[in-house]
């Protein structure tokens, strides 16, 4: 069975549903949203490990035309966003959209018909015009460990919690200190028996200024919705301020890393345990964490840190590089993200039948983050460089968004067939991004992180400026960058 | 490793007293843009966010001023260590003049001045005219002072910051951002000056491209000051950041955003104009 649309988007997280949204809102019904997942939410419907929350404080971290004046905390649980997001998909119309379990398989760019033609595990679609909206967070990154096979216990990656393991009083084994390790780190020690953090390195860590919302607060959000609007618009330029820090600037990062600094040395006594948590490289280069609970989780006395990776495990225990050995009955790999080398890359095929992620083996790179030379009528959302460490990547979402509705308007004005991107303005921008990049502390902090592709040591992951000037340059579609075939009229 | 952004300090006499200030960022399309900052302030103390942020952008020169010879001081004095400084660093071309606070009244004067010399001008929390409210804040900082209380440079701070601002931090840290301010004979005349001003007829004849910029939550130079400007100077927009006085500290980014974008594009907005607030 073929369904033909004009509009193809795939992913229903904050940025699929973020386009539908907008579509539907501009008039557009002529569009049909595949989701591999049973449920809207994205990352948020894939991570439901214990703890899980936003490091983005909640009245931002949502779409600013769908204010929710519910909230609980500043910081909400991720259930919450969940919900949230499932309620906009309901109040916006956009669940009869959505056709679920549909997984994007193969891409391909019919040049005879001008149109994107997109196999699926529920039957082949033909669109006009590709958007993804696959996220940063979509797969989880399982590093290859010497004789996992051989483990005894229980094993799984923090974006696919397995509930069904009983937890309490295990001998549990947490992989990584990240943004997800931090926190279930907390929630393991309260569990476990014993428990072991394997850290590659450690994370720099400020606290989080968390509380709950009063329901008069929630009351007063709901009667006077410019209470929200201020809200978020502290927290954003809040947000915008750290820039600073991500810029390298002395007094900003010194400013920065007192804060991280005394926050360690108030919960961590243990001059040995101090050390190990003592980062080796420049606060910012990899994501700034936010926990008030890790550091008193860490020096638990169940706690033991192994201050090194994860070498191998043999039969009932997991072996550190150190050499030091753990017998462990479950093994939690908080470990991250394929966001460097996005799997939906290897699905997709251009005008010249090449991978999109073969076309990128130097690493990911789009015209204004959105558009790539040889894959015509695709758009991006949430792609090369717009990634942020410092805000919300809902308001880059909604930026990328606007940009398409502009797009569509002129494919639209134009009767144009076929758009693409022109490949000397696509090397124009990346030399933009490389030139704002240098000496940022992503690129001159001294770490390994997940924003910087290794094959190039190009920043690939992050728009390495404000968030506000990525909407000042890419919040609306640039006509220019572009060359287009419109429909003759005898067509 | 840090990112040590390169900077020239240079330092030129004017009217027998040193005036110091700094260089950076590259020269390309944009003017250069100066920087003058406000009372008992410093480069470092009200430009320490703009300064370094905008040298990612374009030239970027700032001064900080120098207390004249003699027991009071004019507006005269101070226009004329800017105007010093433009000639020296940017003798040939335009610049974008900024101003804040008793700076912004400053950058006034120096454009009705200097003509075309100054191609646009940003006035950040400034005023035209001294009123009966400012009056009487002087007032009670004056009797402040001649009592030499200790608590002068915290009223100072409870007058610059916004109730929202001071409500993300802890009285200790507001006490601890008071203990920052440092009293001297040059703020006392640069207080009595704030009690003198009077740019009305300078503001008609102000040709720049002209930003305005006010703070919602301004009780030391309420917004209605910067609405005047606004009003009086021909080619004006006018733009409001939901901060006190201290809006440099308070909303450093969002003013960066302003100053970035009328840096790059004066005329994106015609005269007259209210720019709407970005909504994130």
């Amino acid at each position: 069975m073929t369904t033909n649309t004009p509009i193809l988007i795939i992913g229903a997280g904050f940025a699929g549903l973020g386009m539908a949204i907008q579509l539907k809102r501009t008039g557009r019904e002529d569009f049909v949203l595949i989701e591999r997942a049973n449920d809207v939410g994205g990352t948020w419907r894939d991570n439901h490990y214990p703890g899980i929350a936003c490091d983005v404080p909640s009245h931002l971290y949502s779409y600013s035309y769908l204010p929710n004046p519910d909230w609980t905390r500043v910081f909400s649980p991720g259930g919450e966003i969940q919900s949230y997001i499932r309620t906009c998909a309901e109040d916006e119309g956009i669940l009869p959209h959505i056709h679920f379990n549909t997984d994007m398989l193969e891409s391909r760019w019919d040049a005879e018909a001008n149109e994107w033609v997109v196999e699926t595990s529920n039957g082949t679609y033909r669109a006009k015009i590709l958007i993804t909206g696959t996220g940063h967070l979509a797969d989880g990154h399982m590093p290859k460990i010497d004789g996992l096979d051989s483990f005894k216990g229980e094993v799984f990656h923090s974006a696919d919690w397995d509930h069904s393991v009983d937890l309490n009083g295990k001998r549990i084994g947490v992989i990584g200190s990240g943004a997800s390790a931090i926190q279930i780190i907390p929630e393991m020690q309260k569990r476990a028996s014993e428990m072991v953090v394997f850290q590659r390195s450690a994370p720099y860590m400020v606290p989080r200024w968390d509380r709950e919302y009063t329901a008069g607060e929630r009351r007063m959000c709901r009667r006077d919705p410019s209470v929200i609007e201020d809200m978020r618009s502290e927290i954003f330029w809040a947000g915008e301020f750290n820039f600073a820090q991500r810029r390298n600037i002395p007094r900003f990062l010194e400013e920065a890393k007192t804060l991280a600094v005394s926050h360690r040395e108030t919960h961590i006594k243990d001059p040995e345990l101090l050390k190990k948590l003592t980062p080796d490289y420049e606060i910012g280069c990899k994501r700034l964490l936010i926990s008030n609970t890790y550091y008193p989780a860490i020096a638990a006395e169940n706690t033991t840190l192994e201050a090194s990776a994860l070498a191998r495990v043999d039969g009932t225990k997991a072996i550190g590089a150190s050499g030091e050995a753990y017998e462990l009955d479950v093994l939690i790999f908080a470990t991250g993200f394929e966001a460097v080398r996005p799997p939906f890359a290897a699905r997709i095929f251009g005008a010249e039948g090449i991978s999109l992620d073969a076309h990128w083996d130097k690493g990911m790179q789009a015209y204004d983050s959105i558009a790539v030379h040889g894959y015509p009528n695709l758009f991006i959302i949430n792609g090369p460089n717009t990634g942020l460490g410092h805000n919300s990547v809902v308001y880059i979402i909604e930026a990328q968004v606007d940009y398409i509705l502009g797009a569509l308007d002129h494919i639209e004005a134009q009767n144009v067939s076929v758009i693409e991107v022109k490949p000397e303005a696509e090397e124009a921008y990346m030399d933009k991004i490389d030139v704002m990049s240098q000496g940022t502390v992503w690129l001159a902090g001294g770490c390994k992180s997940w924003y910087v592709d290794e094959r190039s040591g190009r920043l690939t992951l992050i728009w390495p400026d404000f968030a506000h000037s990525f909407r000042d340059e890419n919040g609306s579609f640039h006509p220019a960058g572009y060359t287009t075939q419109s429909l003759t009229a005898a067509e | 490793m840090l990112d040590t952004q390169p900077f020239r300090e240079g330092e030129i006499t004017v009217n027998g007293v040193t005036v110091r200030y700094r260089v950076a960022g590259p020269d390309n399309a944009r003017v250069p843009l100066v920087l003058i900052h406000g009372t008992a302030g410093s480069i470092d103390g009200h430009y320490g966010y703009i300064f370094p942020m905008m040298a990612y952008r374009q030239r970027v020169i700032a001064l900080d001023w120098s207390e004249p010879k003699g027991d009071t001081l004019e507006l005269s004095d101070l226009v004329a260590q800017v105007r010093a400084v433009i000639e020296t660093e940017v003798p040939e071309g335009t610049v974008t003049l900024m101003g804040y606070s008793l700076g912004a009244v400053v950058a006034a004067q120096a454009a009705s001045e200097m003509g075309a010399k100054i191609a646009n001008l940003i006035l950040v929390a400034g005023w035209l005219k001294t009123d009966v409210h400012q009056q009487m804040r002087n007032h009670v900082w004056r009797a402040l002072r001649d009592q030499n209380s200790p608590l002068i440079t915290e009223y100072m701070t409870f007058c610059a910051f916004s109730p929202a601002f001071m409500n993300m931090k802890t009285l200790d840290d507001m006490i601890a951002a008071a203990e920052m301010l440092k009293m001297s004979p040059f703020v006392d005349k640069q207080m009595d000056l704030n009690t003198r001003i009077d740019i009305t007829a300078a503001c008609e004849t102000i040709t720049a491209k002209t930003l305005v910029m006010g703070g919602t939550y301004d009780m030391m130079v309420p917004k209605h000051h910067s609405k005047q400007l606004f009003g009086a100077i021909e080619d004006a927009r006018y733009a409001e950041i939901p901060a006190g006085h201290a809006v440099v500290h308070e909303r450093a980014a969002e003013l960066f955003h302003y100053v970035d974008r009328f840096s790059a594009k004066p005329d994106a907005y015609p005269a007259g104009t209210i720019i709407p607030a970005q909504k994130p």
